[in-house]
């Protein structure tokens, strides 16, 4: 067991990895090695984009995982990707340091929209999120790049675009089911 | 969220990093029993893939590559009061949902981090937790020694070691950030423990 997930390393995330899925939803302690491994990396770059502190960022990592460990069912197969649960987690861990502590503060609202990465980053992707983001009204391009991008809570969003709050939660809501439309192909959760 | 509600657009606000602690709970408590809900919440979590794949992966920095459940080389003399230490933390920490969960956090999750003492002394070794809520001197030698907690011109006295068996201990639950520890034993030969 100890060996099962020793040698998986960062690949494609479309590819799901059924036994590292099931062993993690197991509490496995190889499995979240192995997670830890493969996912890392990807969890890391989504905290460091948001916090600019690569300590930080590895904290924050850190700390998912080990939040997920005492809690029991915290992960189950049936929800999809394992990588995809873990880079969510990733990046609300980032956010919420980022909106509780002092240092973060700074940062929030002043981080641009995919065009302009500081991180290294896959002009692939990026030309095909930015491509995604370009499609979207431009009102609900205005919250994503403000609630998504800049981190900016729902009531500062609302503030910052003097829209009520209910209408900003809407066009996020409809902006994300948009995108996903454009990112990710139909059936693509199906293995 | 009533039990019979679905999650809706919490979803999407769960994904955008719009909801706190509290409310994340709630949707996961319903996601638990509702398949279709934890399905969506799967949906919406492969749009943030979709989205942070634009960042290329990073390994995090080589001096602090800590694997969070990565197996660790202990010195054999420590191993078992570090088990013991590890076990008390246990029972003393009371988010963990049991003994053997803390236990097995503190030991292999890098819960604590440890510090040898130097000088003319007995071997000796502190191990503390990270976020300096306890202290943990264990000297590989029978007998009763005298511990101090040093913090800029502060020296405070922790206690004495007790022994056990073939070593000596002495366990504190104390929230102070010491840079260094002082173990003075009978022949007054002192030794001294970097915290960092």
């Amino acid at each position: 067991m100890v060996t099962a997930f020793a040698s998986r390393t960062a690949r494609s995330v479309s590819v799901r990895d059924a036994s590292l899925e099931d062993g993690f939803a197991r509490r496995q302690a190889d499995a979240y090695e192995a997670a830890y491994r493969s996912c890392g990396p990807r969890m890391y770059s989504t905290a460091l984009r948001l916090l600019h502190d690569p300590e930080a960022a590895r904290e924050c990592v850190h700390d998912v995982f080990l939040h997920l460990w005492r809690r029991h069912n915290a992960y189950a197969t049936q929800r999809g990707s394992l990588e995809a649960f873990l880079v969510t987690c990733a990046r609300n861990a980032a956010l919420t340091q980022l909106r509780t502590f002092t240092r973060g503060r700074a940062a929030i609202g002043k981080f641009p929209a995919p065009v302009a990465y500081e991180m290294e980053e896959d002009p692939v992707e990026r030309e095909r999120v930015a491509r995604a983001v370009g499609n979207l009204t431009s009102d609900q391009a205005d919250v994503v790049q403000r609630a998504y991008y800049g981190g900016m809570t729902l009531a500062e969003v609302a503030a910052d675009l003097t829209i009520p709050i209910g209408t900003v939660k809407g066009r996020l809501s409809t902006a994300l089911r948009a995108l996903r439309a454009s990112l990710i192909p139909e059936n693509a959760d199906a293995g | 969220m009533q039990v019979n509600d679905h999650i809706g657009e919490a979803a999407e606000l769960y994904a955008a990093g719009q909801l706190d602690a509290a409310e994340i709970a709630a949707i996961e408590a319903h996601a638990a029993g509702c398949e279709a809900c934890l399905r969506r919440l799967g949906e919406v979590e492969e749009t943030v893939l979709a989205l942070e794949r634009v960042n290329k992966p990073l390994a995090p920095p080589a001096a602090t590559n800590v694997l969070p459940f990565a197996r660790r080389q202990i010195s054999p003399w420590w191993l078992v009061p570090a088990m013991a230490a590890a076990l008390f933390v246990g029972f003393l920490w009371p988010r963990a949902q049991s003994s053997h969960d803390a236990a097995t956090l503190a030991l292999v999750n890098g819960h604590f981090s440890h510090a040898q003492f130097a000088g003319a002394g007995p071997k000796a070794k502190v191990l503390y937790a990270r976020d300096r809520s306890w202290y943990y001197v264990i000297v590989a030698e029978a007998g009763r020694y005298d511990v101090y907690g040093v913090a800029g011109d502060n020296r405070v006295s922790l206690g004495s070691t007790n022994a056990a068996g073939s070593t000596s201990e002495l366990f504190v639950k104390m929230r102070e950030r010491f840079d260094h520890l002082e173990l003075r034993g009978g022949s007054g030969a002192m030794e001294t423990a970097t915290i960092r």
